[in-house]
């Protein structure tokens, strides 16, 4: 099986990132598009925000696969030759980092839990890119600032630097702009 | 003088000590180097600011200080490893606030004062001085 493209794609909050990368798998001549979605509705105003953007999609020829845990089930919808938009890193990592608060049992006190993980996501990702034509990852720039969670932040950087590593492509967004940095 | 810039966990570290440390260097953690190191990596600038406002230094006795890094750093031996921390929300904690002040108004002077400025995006750098002028963006028409 051929490896697909990765590209790897980060910015401010509404910095136009994700209409450049859904720009991007829509320009693609993939295959399907496929929408990842790891966000998770909280509140009602989430849930109907969730729900509209799922429909708008819809009306634009996308496939919604929503995978806010357990990653690795999302490669059982995927296709080959499938354009993928897996939007985004950093709601992935909160669900992840702080599954198991309810119960008092969060991975982030674990040790080991979130290593074990990031393995787990390692490989999903390598399989999610050699399966699918295009794969684009979208995240957030939230590490100019001071430490407010370590471990969240560390986590991210190591990801994000993985991420960058393995791209084919990867672009800083700044207000609808893009800059390619790699 | 050169300086490594750019966000928390980034990959500025090992940027510098794959690319830039040649030879011998005195990595100073969180404090600055003596007079006695001829070359030094100057890294977490930001946990020295918060000791010395601890401490109850003024802002003008802890810039006198870097000023006389600065005095006694050649083109290329004393790389400082920059944490971009300016970028969030005013944080609540008044100590935070100050340390934002002065952390930035260092930056401003080590920038003015640097031969070169890398930043690191990911592990990706980027000359935004001492470019030969290519960092000059507003130049760039064409």
């Amino acid at each position: 099986m051929a490896k697909g493209k990765l590209i790897f794609i980060s910015g401010g909050v509404r910095s136009g990132k994700s209409s450049y990368a859904e720009m991007l798998v829509r320009n693609s001549a993939c295959g399907r598009k496929v929408y990842l979605a790891s966000g998770r509705a909280n509140d009602s105003e989430m849930a109907e925000r969730i729900e509209r953007h799922r429909e708008d999609r819809k009306l634009d020829g996308w496939h919604t696969i929503e995978q806010p845990i357990r990653f690795e089930e999302a490669l059982l919808n995927i296709g080959e030759g499938d354009a993928v938009l897996w939007d985004c890193v950093t709601t992935w990592l909160a669900n992840e980092l702080y599954n198991g608060w309810e119960q008092n049992d969060m991975c982030a006190d674990q040790p080991g839990c979130m290593e074990a993980k990031w393995t787990h996501l390692q490989r999903t990702l390598t399989e999610l890119n050699d399966k699918a034509e295009l794969l684009v990852v979208v995240s957030n720039e939230v590490l100019d600032d001071f430490i407010r969670d370590e471990l969240y932040m560390k986590w991210l950087g190591t990801i994000h630097l993985w991420l960058v590593q393995h791209s084919d492509h990867a672009f800083e967004m700044e207000n609808g702009l893009a800059f390619k940095r790699k | 003088m050169q300086i490594i810039f750019g966000g928390a966990f980034n990959g500025k570290r090992q940027y510098v000590k794959e690319n830039l440390t040649v030879g011998d260097y005195c990595w100073c953690e969180g404090t600055l180097p003596d007079t006695s190191a001829e070359s030094a990596v100057i890294a977490g600038l930001e946990k020295w600011v918060e000791q010395q406002l601890l401490l109850k230094k003024s802002e003008v006795q802890i810039m006198q200080q870097i000023n006389e890094i600065c005095l006694r750093s050649t083109s290329s031996n004393y790389i400082w490893i920059l944490t971009d921390m300016n970028r969030g929300i005013v944080p609540m904690d008044a100590l935070e606030r100050q340390m934002r002040d002065v952390i930035g108004r260092i930056y401003q002077f080590l920038f003015k004062e640097a031969k070169g400025v890398i930043r690191i995006w990911y592990g990706i750098p980027q000359t935004i001085k001492g470019a030969d002028q290519d960092e000059n963006l507003y130049e760039n028409r064409g």
